[in-house]
């Protein structure tokens, strides 16, 4: 069981470090606004180009 | 059939109209130009993900009218912007409140459109308070670029100053967030060690390793002690030396005492320890103030956008050209140039020009004043349809508009204060606890067993430990604030729901909150067999459509099919002409129509209609009241409250509505001092007052009564300063809103018997030695647990 001499003060540095990085999160204002964070992820990173939505897209439907 | 809907905003598209646009592949159709317009922007940028993801509809698109793209160049001006921004490096920093937003698809768009402009060095949306951070280069584009881009997307934006309190506001809700997480994730951890010590009771554990846990989780306490409960603490320590006992009291003396006792355990060896009770009930206390915290903030920040109402710009007149400037730097002896649609920036005297102008947000009075040389006009009202020179009296400051706010600013700390009933049963409780604490310590030290007097006086404390008791109160509040909240109800003070159980009298402002604030048709007589009523109001409403003036608003509900009229002309104060299939149309007063004024058909008429010179219709209008008012007043009588009425408005208007409501209490004429001197008198009568209102007019006497409520069509400065804002216009809310109060009030009550039941049980078996500091334990949480369920129950009335 000494193994719990080692085990546990690591798992109480990756405490501390998972706590440094929520304060970091806080003061860099990712909590304030968590509706828009959600949507992020339903958009392209870059805007889509100019073309026709139909031209981009491979499957697009025969005449 | 169903009705077509606008592909933007989900409206119904009226008859008649031919608005299309492709979007995703597919034609759609649209209600207005307006909405096609802002399509077509989204489309043309490549953003029309957008509608594939947004959650709900947005807001019908209206065309921005020319003057109003015109103000926002006035934004452009060094002096201005001096007054607005920040800077940051070589770039201003600037913060916009946008109007318009309805999900958070809308903040991606406005960001995506932005990020485009290559002046814009950075952007930030945040979909729930509706702002904007903004960092760009004004060099490269001037800020009326970048708001007209705002706009091409259907949204209104403009510049914004956070006030102080807010942004101590947000400092504070950070700090909750830091706090809960490490409360909450170092409880996780006790917790486990503590696992580890339960199962070693069982099953043995040797000496060391107990030992070692027990150090560990020492070490993982103290940071919950000394940081989370740190505003415990304090709170305990300001009440302390202010010779006073606050609910803290029990909290951190019940905190301090089982940490020190758990501490000289694990030091001495013996004993019990209790780290991960202290955890929990700390990170417990948290949660339940941070849910109530970020709502009330929610509140407030979705109000506070006090900057809208104070004039930004102005535009100053020097005979023959204008030159935009900052409001606040106007001085007397300025003239200045007021163009239709604009905000006046000062107090000052009409030099030339004729308009009518709406005062309603300063008096109460919602008819548009009518102004000509000579006549005073007051910052904050807004021009209707003329151009203006005006004379400046007073910079804003000294402005009727200023000294209202600053009438607000001092009634601020006079709110009338409310005892916490909270803090006197935390006195009562505290003063018994502690000497009861005392008296078994001594009893046992001294005459029974000097051994065990330590830990019989720790299972006295952690069993009464004030766990029930301090969590009954918050648990029920922010139970019910979520409740409410939902129902559209923001809540913006903590004390609202304790007071509105004992509500004895109600104030009421007429103009716009009583009544809609607004003209609507009340009697259409129609003397032309030509056309039907129908037709005749569709082509009035047509008329009507070219004028800003309030009575022409009255006439749009009517609007049914854009006519072809010719040669519009509107004439101020007056009326409005055109023709339409070579017939002349003429729509406004009697003499202005051409109709004499003693015609018996007009009988009190305030508005005609001719056709070629033919009386066609005559209108009625009238200030309706609101529908929902009649059942909500007899619904507040019935529950035994005194109701007045409140009003700036001096006419014969006032005491209708009164008989008319049969609310005998009627105060009319009054300024906004008068108003606040009505509350105050009747506060010291020993009432607790409640005021609904609107207006600015109305703000000052917000902070006089006990609790005051606005309606979201309300202006910007009232919803700023009042507790609680009913955000569906609708003032059945206010019944939801006391009858929510006093349900939240019966379940704290419950709590509160419940708590203090328990411990009257408890405490006689603890000072006997009875209850050993587990079962103490144990006993503290399912009463803990009880009162939080009990609670819930408020989020499903």
């Amino acid at each position: 069981m000494s193994i719990i001499y080692v085990l546990i003060p690591i798992a109480v540095v990756f405490v501390m470090i998972g706590i440094a990085i929520f304060f970091w999160a806080v003061r860099s204002k990712q909590f304030d606004d968590l509706d828009k964070e959600g949507f992020s992820i339903l958009f392209n990173e870059k805007p889509a180009s100019n073309d026709k939505p139909t031209d981009t897209n491979p499957e697009s439907r025969e005449p | 059939m169903l009705q077509q809907r606008c592909f933007h905003c989900h409206e119904p598209v009226p008859a008649g109209t031919d608005f299309h646009c492709e979007v995703l592949g597919q034609q759609q159709t649209f209600c207005c130009a307006g909405c096609q317009a802002v399509a077509e922007t989204i489309v043309a940028q490549g953003l029309s993900d957008y509608y594939k993801f947004r959650s709900k509809a947005a807001i019908k698109a209206n065309a921005i009218p020319s003057e109003l793209a015109a103000q926002l160049h006035s934004y452009d001006s060094a002096e201005v912007l001096q007054d607005l921004t920040a800077p940051e490096g070589d770039a201003q920093r600037i913060e916009l409140s946008v109007n318009g937003m309805s999900c958070a698809a809308c903040a991606w768009l406005i960001e995506r459109q932005l990020q485009q402009n290559s002046a814009v060095k950075r952007v930030s949306v945040n979909s729930g308070t509706a702002r904007c951070e903004l960092v760009w280069d004004s060099a490269a584009a001037p800020l009326s670029q970048i708001l007209g881009q705002i706009s091409d997307l259907g949204y209104q934006a403009s510049p914004f100053v956070a006030d102080s309190e807010e942004q101590s506001f947000q400092l504070e809700l950070n700090a909750y967030l830091k706090r809960l997480a490490v409360s909450g994730i170092m409880t996780m951890q006790v917790m486990m060690l503590a696992f580890g010590l339960y199962f070693g009771e069982y099953t043995g554990i040797d000496a060391q390793h107990e030992g070692y846990l027990r150090w560990v989780s020492l070490l993982l306490t103290v940071p919950v002690m000394a940081y989370a409960a740190l505003p415990f603490s304090s709170s305990a320590w300001r009440a302390l030396k202010a010779r006073q006992l606050n609910m803290d009291v029990p909290i951190t003396l019940a905190l301090y005492y089982t940490f020190i006792a758990s501490l000289y355990a694990t030091v001495f060896d013996t004993g019990e320890v209790y780290f991960e009770s202290v955890c929990m009930f700390v990170f417990l206390l948290q949660l339940g103030k941070f849910f109530e915290f970020r709502a009330r903030k929610q509140a407030r920040d979705a109000t506070s956008n006090l900057l809208k109402v104070m004039p930004v710009s102005a535009t100053l007149w020097d005979g023959e050209h204008g030159t935009p400037t900052s409001a606040r730097r106007l001085q007397s002896g300025d003239h200045i140039l007021v163009k239709a649609g604009e905000t006046i920036p000062a107090d000052g005297q009409v030099q030339s020009g004729v308009s009518s102008v709406d005062e309603s947000m300063l008096t109460g009075e919602y008819k548009a004043v009518s102004k000509q040389t000579g006549d005073l006009v007051l910052a904050g009202s807004i021009n209707h349809d003329g151009i203006l020179i005006v004379r400046v009296r007073s910079g804003l400051t000294e402005s009727r508009l200023g000294q209202i706010i600053a009438l607000q600013q001092q009634t601020l700390h006079q709110k009338p204060a409310v005892l916490e009933k909270t803090d006197r049963i935390a006195r009562f409780f505290v003063q018994r606890l502690l000497v009861i604490a005392t008296l078994t310590f001594c009893a046992w030290y001294f005459w029974i067993d000097a051994d065990r007097a330590f830990w019989v006086t720790l299972s006295v404390l952690v069993a009464t430990c004030p766990c029930a008791l301090s969590l009954a109160t918050p648990t029920a509040i922010t139970c019910a604030l979520a409740q409410l909240n939902r129902k559209g109800i923001l809540i913006k003070n903590q004390h609202v729901l304790d007071v509105l159980p004992q509500l004895t009298k109600i104030f009421f402002d007429k103009t716009g909150t009583l009544t809609e604030g607004r003209f609507s048709l009340t009697d259409v007589q129609t003397f032309t067999t030509r056309y039907d009523k129908d037709q005749l109001l569709n082509l009035m409403a047509n008329l009507e459509q070219q004028s800003e003036h309030p009575i022409a608003r009255a006439f749009t509900p009517y609007f049914r099919q854009a006519l072809p009229l010719e040669n519009v002309s509107l004439t101020v104060g007056a009326g409005l002409s055109a023709s339409y299939q070579q017939q002349q149309l003429v729509i406004g007063r009697p003499d202005f129509c051409g109709i004499d004024v003693a015609d018996p058909r007009l009988n009190g008429s305030q508005v005609c209609f001719a056709i070629d010179g033919e009386l066609a219709a005559t209108v009625q209008l009238a200030d309706q009241l609101r529908a929902e008012v009649p059942t909500l007043v007899s619904a507040l009588q019935q529950r035994g409250l005194n109701l007045a009425i409140l009003t700036g408005d001096a006419s014969a208007a006032a005491p209708a509505v009164s008989k008319q409501l049969d609310i005998s209490e009627l105060w009319q004429g009054c300024s906004p001092e008068q108003k606040v001197s009505a509350i105050q008198q009747a506060v010291q009568q020993g009432e607790s007052v409640l005021m609904v209102g609107d207006g600015i007019n109305d703000s000052p006497c917000f902070h006089a009564a006990h609790v005051s409520v606005a309606l979201d069509s309300g202006t910007e400065l009232s919803k700023n300063q009042a507790d609680v804002v009913l955000l569906h216009n609708d003032l059945q809310q206010l019944q939801t809103l006391i009858d929510g109060a006093r349900r939240a009030h019966r379940v704290v009550q419950q709590n509160l018997w419940w708590a203090a039941g328990y411990n009257l049980v408890i405490i006689p078996l603890a000072v006997c030695g009875f209850v050993s500091p587990y079962v103490a334990v144990i006993g503290m949480s399912c009463s803990s647990l009880l009162v939080v369920s009990n609670s819930l129950r408020l989020l499903k009335a």
